[in-house]
């Protein structure tokens, strides 16, 4: 068979072959036939460029996927250590050298604008003085003041009213009473106008702002349920509960309630909790120093219940240090074993170093 | 190389490809035309085929760590992934129109998938002028006018060359239902 003719015939099978998918030729010699088996086949060849693109692909996914532990584990070259850098396998893309490159630049360059900007305010910035305040350790001693107290009388009074005494400052203290104390005054205007005053040690209180009975929660005015003059319901012309012209129960003037002092029996009471003062803005900034000195009832719970600044310097301090001391709080004092309310005395220094 | 030769080489290569994903090249170019020719037997549709063999390729990549060697051909495992995936696709595609279930087979080596994968192969070792005659002709379907033009031949020529492209792949492909040679 001429060789041309094989050719015409092979390729007129392939074009009909390829025209009707499926349909072979009816009559094709042997060799014919043998060969249009491998062309059927044929049609069916992937496209020649999808092996190395499908490879590429898979290339790129492995890449992004990190190497397994043991792996990690061998003796690290410099591709071990640093996978990212040199673009072994790690990350979510191929590693580009330049890439890195430029991100080191700019983390770098990050940093140096950091650390110089930090530097440059540091200078700028006025040499200040840490402003430290220092808390004296507190002296809880047996005032002279207190040693002259005694726990043996109070005061009370009152004007038969419904309500007690509202909360407020005691009245000052002084060695004669002239004028019981009053919270709901009946005579405006009196001829002989006379500070109100309860008979008790002088403790340098400051002047009250509103009189009152500190021991009391409530607020309404009024000058309490007792009798004779004063505020309470006792029958004195103090304060409190008592029968006479001090502050507190008892009679005969005085602190009265159970306050007693350190010594004789009685123990000082223990500081357990004691949160540092705040140093104001205003002495910080002028630069002030000074040591608070205050007078403290402390309960036998181991609170603050009385608090008066006995030695003020001023500028702030004297709040900052009764804000301080009324959050303390003490192993109470106790007489016989029992824990009882003791009057101490307390110094808050404060310093700039 | 013997068998025993070949196992143990295919072992060693997943284990590095389990622990080197970029390894897993290798295993690609030795199961690429087995896989492919698996696939496109079952769907008849070159663009499918190729589909789905890339999905194929991407989730052995991806689950190649869980491999566990138990003296079973990687092949096998490839061509489990492959019949899964056609399965779902055809699954897929029961929604919208009747689809014949029948076909769908257990998956194995058998002679056919090894003689295509065997004639896919051997196309890329023609001679130049033969494949490009080849792959113009069968996968872009032009006209032997058409390639004469694109080789600046004559048309015999051309004809000629396709002959004996196609000569050449059935000398060395055995016949349906022959014994195979596995290429490797």
């Amino acid at each position: 068979m001429n060789n041309a003719f094989i050719y015409e015939q092979l390729d007129e099978a392939i074009e009909a072959m390829m025209a009707n998918a499926g349909a072979s030729g009816a009559a094709q010699e042997a060799s014919i036939a043998e060969l249009m088996m491998v062309a059927s086949d044929l049609r069916q060849l992937p496209r020649p460029d999808f092996k190395a693109r499908l490879k590429t692909e898979l290339k790129w996914v492995a890449a992004a996927r990190p190497l397994t532990p043991a792996r990690k584990a061998q003796p690290a070259n410099g591709a071990d250590v640093l996978p990212s850098l040199f673009g072994n396998v790690y990350g979510s893309y191929p590693m580009r050298h330049s890439n890195f490159a430029a991100s080191l630049l700019l983390h770098a360059a990050a940093m140096v604008i950091v650390l110089g900007s930090t530097f440059w305010w540091a200078r700028q910035q006025p040499a200040q003085k840490r402003a430290i305040v220092d808390v004296m350790p507190i002296t809880i001693s047996e005032s002279e003041i207190v040693g002259a107290i005694r726990p043996h009388g109070g005061g009370g009074g009152g004007d038969r009213d419904r309500l007690n005494a509202p909360n407020g400052d005691l009245p000052l203290p002084a060695a004669r009473q002239i004028t019981p104390p009053v919270v709901v005054v009946a005579n405006d205007h009196p001829h002989l106008p006379v500070e109100p005053t309860i008979v008790a040690p002088n403790l340098h209180v400051p002047q009250p702002e509103h009189m009152g009975d500190p021991l009391s929660r409530l607020v309404t005015p009024s000058n309490g349920s007792g009798v004779s003059a004063g505020l309470g319901s006792g029958n004195g012309s103090g304060v409190g509960s008592g029968g006479g012209p001090g502050f507190g129960p008892g009679s005969g003037g005085g602190y009265g309630g159970s306050v007693f002092s350190v010594g004789n029996g009685v123990t000082a009471p223990r500081v357990i909790y004691d949160p540092d003062p705040e140093y104001s803005p205003e002495a910080r900034a002028a630069r002030y120093q000074g040591t608070v000195k205050l007078w403290a009832v402390i309960g036998p719970d181991g609170r603050t219940r009385e608090l008066r600044v006995q030695q003020s310097v001023g500028m702030g301090l004297d709040e900052k240090a009764l804000e301080a001391v009324r959050k303390w709080r003490f192993e109470p004092a106790t007489m016989n074993g029992h824990p009882v309310a003791v009057q101490i005395e307390v110094e808050v220094g404060f310093h700039l170093y | 190389m013997s068998a025993f030769a070949n196992v143990a080489d295919e072992r060693l290569l997943i284990e590095a490809a389990q622990q080197d994903p970029s390894r897993f090249a290798e295993l690609y170019e030795n199961n690429f035309h087995r896989v492919y020719a698996f696939i496109a037997r079952r769907v008849g549709d070159r663009a499918e085929a190729e589909d789905i063999t890339a999905e194929v390729f991407h989730q052995a990549l991806s689950n190649i760590r869980r491999f566990e060697w138990r003296g079973v051909p990687f092949a096998a495992w490839l061509l489990r992934i492959a019949a899964n995936t056609v399965a779902d696709r055809w699954q897929k595609a029961a929604k919208s129109r009747e689809v014949n279930f029948d076909v769908l087979e257990e998956p194995g080596i058998d002679d056919e998938v090894e003689r295509r994968a065997m004639l896919f192969q051997l196309v890329e070792r023609l001679p130049q002028d033969q494949r490009l005659v080849i792959l113009r002709r069968f996968v872009e379907q032009k006209s032997i006018r058409e390639i004469a033009l694109e080789m600046g031949r004559s048309e015999g020529a051309v004809k000629q060359l396709q002959f004996r492209a196609l000569e050449n792949l059935r000398s060395k492909v055995p016949r349906s239902g022959g014994e195979a040679d596995l290429p490797r």
